[in-house]
Formats: structure tokens, sequence, C-alpha cells
């Protein structure tokens, strides 16, 4: 499963980290959540939640002074007690998805609240949404195989309602052969 | 000091002539009695009149803004992110309050303060920087002219922190334009009673807030579980879905069909084109995104683009019903890609968008009614739908040139340049009337008659009600329920949190009881919740009363009693008179007001003996 978001979704709400701020540390504060959400306007126009994506090879660990951030059964976890507060894990991760507080001697991240994520459950817009790994990509693969069929669409009536017919054109061929 | 859970017990006062800060800090008492919003900011007005003697320049230092959200804001609780701007309007010379959502409110309670009070005036152009306990006034001259995104955009080059709150006010605010906004969140307005004039007047260009502190709450589980509960609740409303893609735009063709959208400066109230400015066009050629509000399920913020045509480019936070009829509808418009134009120029320059088209509207009128001639106008031909004449005027009203500096000066500078105008321009009490008519509920035509700040719809919004069911209702149901909005509207202005899940959801009100238990583990009871607003519109009362209103100002626009509607479903209505005056001797005596609408003397005694806050 992956935690992965829309970000056209998004209204901004910030649920996600008040929902994370009290799963994780049982406070109101979402300034202590595991996701971010960015709010960027006039130009351009985006608001986008921000989280860890739980890297097989993650940036974190690697640059981790002691060693003590590893990946495992799918979720980047911090080892607190050897953690020595050096900060250089929220500088290494190319998503900007480790965070920090000054009432926390280590950094947070997301954990995915153990498979079970609180954003996804709140998100008013769905636009943060759990999902099984091979459904990654599915809307993109649609868009190309609905560009591909070159859609062609016929506009009629039918009791008064206007109706569309989508279809697709099958090669014509000569003397109905078959093309080798 | 005491404390109880919900409240830091503390408020930020900045004398920004000094340019110090220091905390008040305040009883449980305090606290329990206002709760918090616009209680705090009520409070705290009245006590600073009562130092002055109630003889106070609203655009002078001796003013005094405060900026509170309320124990509610930012707990999880649905849709809880409001903030109240309470100060002495500039426009109308009265008690003057504004409501803010987005998320200012919220990070100004993280920095650890449940009110922020602004007294005196920067002796430059300057902005306030909040950084927990942090508070700086920085010297900002380049500010100067500077519009709302700009102003956002250097603090936040400055501190490269996007996460940062701030609000601003624009040119218009700086040029104390009596109706000037405040704005955050990019669209985000506290549009009403001119608090960006005051603003400007006190020198404060913007407000930059960075809090990271917990929220203090007395049983979190309980709480989270009856939020649970308000979000399910919401999301399995048949118009949930409806209201998160067309936000507040669904209003106008509802509106509309119900024949009660102003247009032409509210003489119709049905507009025959109203689907070219509704939420399906909307939705169908310039929504790209929502917003929304702290907290908030419904996100009822829009984010439009103009992709094509002359106002192509044009990308703004908005709009929402407010703007979409008054600067549609109520100028002859039908042009959307027109009033998101508008919208973004309101927002920009920092114009409450309400007050700006209304006084507009009463301007074309006046002149195509030959009130105003060419010489009036600044040589500009002012017609209905006329899009550069409207884009005109809005400018020359930011910059207070030509008949924009008179129109700046609001309905009652409007009124004493050309008195003639007068029956023409709907207001009361100095304030533009909100886009909604008032000839045909009753009840709406009270609401805005005796709602505290003026013809705004804040304080009330029973027309729906009425309407929907209230064909056959007594005079006393109609009062009582003006009254009911007129204390628990204000409620949730007190708390924190917005009131468009109950209006517009039917989100049962024992969700704040038992939230505001949960936040303060104080046991009141809705009931109780609901006094103490009472208690605060008397206090109100008694400041507006102080100030001169009198039952004379208590009522609806005069046009609404003369002017018959021109088309739609209630054409040929208009308000009777005596009807009206029945009404409103009933609304006092239902108060507990005297005759004239004063209230009793034993109440004034109460407040004026209970000690100050500030």
């Amino acid at each position: 499963m992956k935690l992965t978001v829309i970000p056209e979704r998004c209204s901004g709400c910030r649920l996600c980290e008040l929902a994370c701020s009290i799963k994780k540390f049982g406070v109101i504060n979402p300034k202590k959540a595991g996701v971010h959400v960015m709010v960027v306007y006039p130009a351009p126009v985006i608001r986008m939640p921000i989280f860890c994506h739980q890297c097989k090879d993650p940036k974190c660990a690697e640059n981790c002074p002691v060693n003590c951030i590893s990946q495992e059964n799918g979720i980047v976890r911090i080892k607190e007690e050897e953690c020595i507060g050096c900060e250089q894990c929220i500088v290494s991760c190319p998503f900007g998805a480790m965070f920090t507080h000054e009432d926390r001697e280590v950094p947070f991240k997301c954990e995915l609240c153990g498979g079970d994520p609180e954003c996804v459950k709140v998100c008013p817009t769905k636009a943060m949404i759990y999902v099984p790994k091979h459904l990654l990509g599915q809307a993109r693969r649609m868009e190309n195989v609905l560009k591909y069929a070159h859609m062609k669409q016929v506009e009629y009536f039918e009791k008064g309602e206007k109706k569309i017919l989508h279809y697709t054109e099958a090669e014509k061929k000569e003397n109905n052969k078959r093309e080798e | 000091m005491n404390k109880i859970s919900g409240y830091f017990g503390k408020i930020l006062a900045v004398d920004l002539s000094q340019g110090n800060s220091r905390v008040i800090e305040f009883e449980p008492e305090f606290a329990l009695q206002y709760l918090g919003g616009r209680g705090f900011g009520a409070k705290i007005l009245f006590d600073q009149l009562k130092k002055h003697d109630f003889q106070l320049d609203p655009l002078s230092p001796e003013n005094v803004l405060t900026i509170s959200p309320g124990p509610l804001a930012g707990t999880y609780m649905p849709a809880s992110g409001k903030t109240s701007f309470v100060s002495l309007s500039p426009a109308t010379g009265i008690y003057g309050d504004s409501n803010m959502g987005g998320g200012f409110g919220v990070e100004l309670r993280q920095s650890g303060y449940d009110a922020l009070v602004l007294f005196g005036k920067a002796p430059e152009l300057s902005y306030l920087y909040i950084d927990n306990d942090k508070v700086k006034i920085i010297s900002a001259p380049e500010m100067k002219g500077k519009t709302v995104l700009e102003t956002e955009g250097l603090i936040r080059r400055r501190t490269q922190d996007t996460g940062l709150k701030i609000i601003t006010i624009g040119p218009a605010g700086e040029n104390q334009v009596l109706f000037a906004c405040l704005t955050g969140d990019w669209g985000r307005n506290a549009g009403r009673c001119g608090m960006g004039a005051v603003m400007g007047s006190k020198n404060l260009k913007a407000i930059a807030v960075r809090g990271t502190r917990d929220l203090p709450v007395a049983d979190l589980p309980a709480l989270v579980k009856a939020s649970n509960e308000g979000f399910a609740l919401l999301a399995q409303h048949p118009m949930f879905e409806f209201w998160q893609n067309q936000g507040l735009m669904s209003v106008v063709d509802y509106i509309n069909n119900v024949g009660v959208m102003p247009s032409y400066n509210f003489k119709d109230a049905y507009f025959d084109r109203a689907e070219k400015i509704n939420g399906y066009t909307m939705e169908d050629h310039y929504k790209i995104g929502n917003t929304a509000c702290f907290a908030c399920p419904m996100c009822c913020g829009n984010i439009c683009l103009v992709k094509q045509g002359e106002y192509s480019g044009t990308v703004v936070e908005g709009p929402e019903y407010e703007t979409a009829c008054i600067f549609g509808s109520n100028l002859g418009v039908d042009n959307f890609a027109f009033v998101l134009k508008a919208n973004q120029l309101c927002d920009e320059l920092g114009i409450d968008t309400i007050s700006t088209g209304n006084l507009i509207g009463a301007v074309i009128e006046g002149y195509q009614e030959g009130i105003l001639d060419l010489d009036d106008t600044d040589g500009e031909v002012l017609g209905w739908g006329d899009e550069k004449a409207i884009i005109s005027l809005i400018e020359k009203i930011a910059k207070k040139q030509g008949i924009g500096e008179i129109i700046a000066g609001g309905s009652k500078r409007l009124i004493q340049e050309f008195p003639k105008l007068s029956p023409l321009i709907s207001q009361v009490k100095g304030l533009e009337q909100s886009a909604y008519d008032a000839r045909v509920a009753m009840t709406m035509a009270l609401g805005y008659a005796t709602s505290d700040i003026g013809a705004h719809h804040t304080r009330a919004w029973p027309i729906a009600f009425e309407l929907e069911a209230g064909k056959n209702w007594s005079m006393e149901k109609k009062v009582d329920l003006v009254i009911y909005h007129q204390t628990i509207r204000p409620l949730f202005d007190m708390l924190g949190v917005c009131r468009l899940a109950w209006i517009e959801l039917g989100f049962p009100e024992q969700f704040y009881e038992t939230a505001f238990q949960a936040v303060t583990g104080i046991k009141y009871s809705l009931k109780d919740l609901l006094a103490r607003s009472n208690r605060v519109y008397d206090l109100t009362r008694l400041i507006i009363t102080k100030l001169g209103i009198s039952r004379k100002d208590d009522y609806p626009p005069e046009r609404c009693f003369i002017q018959p509607i021109l088309s739609g479903p209630h054409a040929g209505k208009k308000l009777d008179r005596k009807s009206y005056e029945l009404m409103l001797d009933l609304y006092y005596e239902r108060r507990g007001w005297t005759k004239d609408g004063k209230v009793p003397a034993e109440r004034e005694k109460e407040f004026s003996q209970e000690p100050g806050i500030i």
C-alpha cells in the first residue's frame, strides 16, 4: 500500500496535519505532524500535502551519521534512542518530508499510523489516499489509452435528454483482408 | 493566576505609538463571561470607549482593534478556523466587527495568545511580526502603496516561510477608505465595517504570525469523538458534495429562484440572466480548485481562472455569493469573467466587495436618474453592466480620486454630498446592505435593521427559512427567529467557528456544547453559551445607543417601503410600514429593551460597573 496525494483535490484545510498530530503525539498542534500542507498562490496556484514516501533507499538514512534510520516492512523509522539530533536527515530528504519542532529532540515523519493512516480517513476531498501499489500510475495509464484510441464522440437525443456516445473506429482494411 | 483549559489566559496588547507590547493576563471569569472572539472584542471596545467618555474618533490612535479567534478555533472541530476583528467602525461611527476564515486565527492561538489588541499609531508604515513570544514592530516604508499580495510576498521573501500566516491591508486601507478590509490566505477577508481603514490609521500594513504551541484541550478523546461524528454527519449530508463543488456560489441560483437576489442597485430582486453568473457557470468554465478554511470539510472557497477573453489571466480566490451578486446582478452585469476581475481588484486594493458594489450601484443609478451629472462623475458616463466604468470606479475609490474620494467615505459621505441620492442607497446605520433583498421576508428586514453593526446578514440570516416555511408564521415567531439568529450566529463568532455548517448543512447546535465542554472542561450547556452571546448583544446595543443610535436607526432601507420589486416570483412586493413598526415594537419587548430600544438600566449598570480588562 502507498500513501499518496492528488494535489488538485487538496483544499488546504490542514485536517491531515491535525489528525496526524492527534494520532502521533496526542496533541492539537498542526506543527507536530508527519504531513505538512504547502499552500502557494497566486502563481503557481497549488495546495500540496508533503509527507514521507517511505523510500526503499532513503536519503535520510544514507546521510544519518549514526545510521539510526532504516526501512522496515515498507516504513522508514528513526531509532529515537540513538538519534543525536543533528537534523541532517531533514535537509537530506528530497521531499522535505522530515520535520522538527522545538518541543522534541528527535525529528519526526510519517510512519503511516502503523498501516491505517488517519489523514486519509479525515481528508474531506479525498486528496490524501492510501492505495495498493499496483494502482499507482493507473490514472496516467488510462490517460494514455484514451488519447491513443482517439476517442470519437457523437451527441444524440434520447427521450428529450442529450447524450454523448464515445466510440473508437476500427481500422478499415482493403478487401476485408487482415494485415500481416 | 488560575487557568482553565481552552485558553492561554493571555492577551497581547501592542502599543504601536510606543513601539512595544505587553501581555495582559486575564482571569478565567473574563473568559467564561465573554468566551472569546467577538465577545472579547466587544468588552475591550467598551472599556476603551468608557475611558474616553464615548468620544472616540475611529481613525485616531485612541481607537482599539481587537483580533480574537475563540477557544474552539483550530481544535479539530469541523470548520474551526474563524477570527473576529472588533473596533469602532470609521464608516458607521459605532461598534463594528468583521469575521475572517482561513488560518490566521489558529496561528495566533498557536503563538500563545487568545487575542491581539492594537493600540496607538506607529510613527511610520510598519508591520507586526509575531513568532511565539517574539513580538516585533518592523518599519516598512517600502510597503507603501503595495497591493495585498505584493505585501505578503515581501514578508514571505524575507522569512522564506510559506507557513507564516499573514493578514494585510491594501492601498485602500493605507488611504483610509472607510470600507477598506483586511485580507489573509489570498482571498479570505475581514470585509465589513472598515477594519482595514482602522489598521491604516494606525500605520499598520500587515500582521505576520508564526506559532508552534499545542492548543489547550481538556478532554482530547471526547473532542475527537465528537468531531469525528461531526465530520461523518457532514459527509453524509445529501448536499455535501454539491457544497464542496460550488461552495457559496450555489446560493446564486437558490436566492434568485426564490426571487430575492438584488439587481440594479437593489431596485429589483430577480435577475433574468442569473445562469450566466451562477455556480454552474463557474464550475463549467472558471473553477480550477477548492480552498478551505482551517479544519473545514465544506471547502466553500473556490479558485477561479479566466482563460480567455479580455480578462484572461485573472486568477482569484473566490468568488462567493455576495461578490457574484453585488458585482453581477446588482450592477446589471452578466459576465462572470468580469465578476472575477472586480473580485480580484477589490482583493488586491483591499476594499470590501459588498460596500464597494453596493455604492457603485447607487452611483450608477444616481447617474441614470439624473441625480448625478457628468461633472460629478469626472466626465464618465455610468451605465448598467458598463465594465470599464465599474473598474474605473473601483480604482478611483481605492485611490480616493475624483468621485472615488466621495464614495470612499461610504453611505454617510455620499448622502452628505448628494442628498438626493439618499433614497437610492441601501444601507442601515451607515453600513451598506449585503446581497439579500429585504422586501419579502420580514425577518430579513428586521435582521438588517437591528443588526448591531448595520445592514449585514452576519447577525441574522432567516430569509431562507422564512421563505420556505414561514407563510403562516405569527409575528412573534418571526421576531423570535431573528433574535435566535442574533444569539447563535454571534456565538459562533465568540467561539471561533464558522456558522455555515449549521446554517447550510443542518449541523446540530449540540455539537458546539459538546466541543466547548471538551475543550475547556467547563460544563456549560448550549443554553449557558447562548446566554453569554445574548449578553454581548446587550453590550453592543449599549455601545451603539451611547454612540447615538436610537429607534430611528432600526429600520431597513427606506427604499424597501417605497419601491416594489419589479420582476420575479415576488414582483410587486414591498414592505408594509405599519407591520414593520409593530414588529419593531415586539422585537424590543422580546429583547427586554425599553420602548425606544435601549438596554434596561440594570443591564447598563452591570456593564458600567464591571472591572475593565484593559
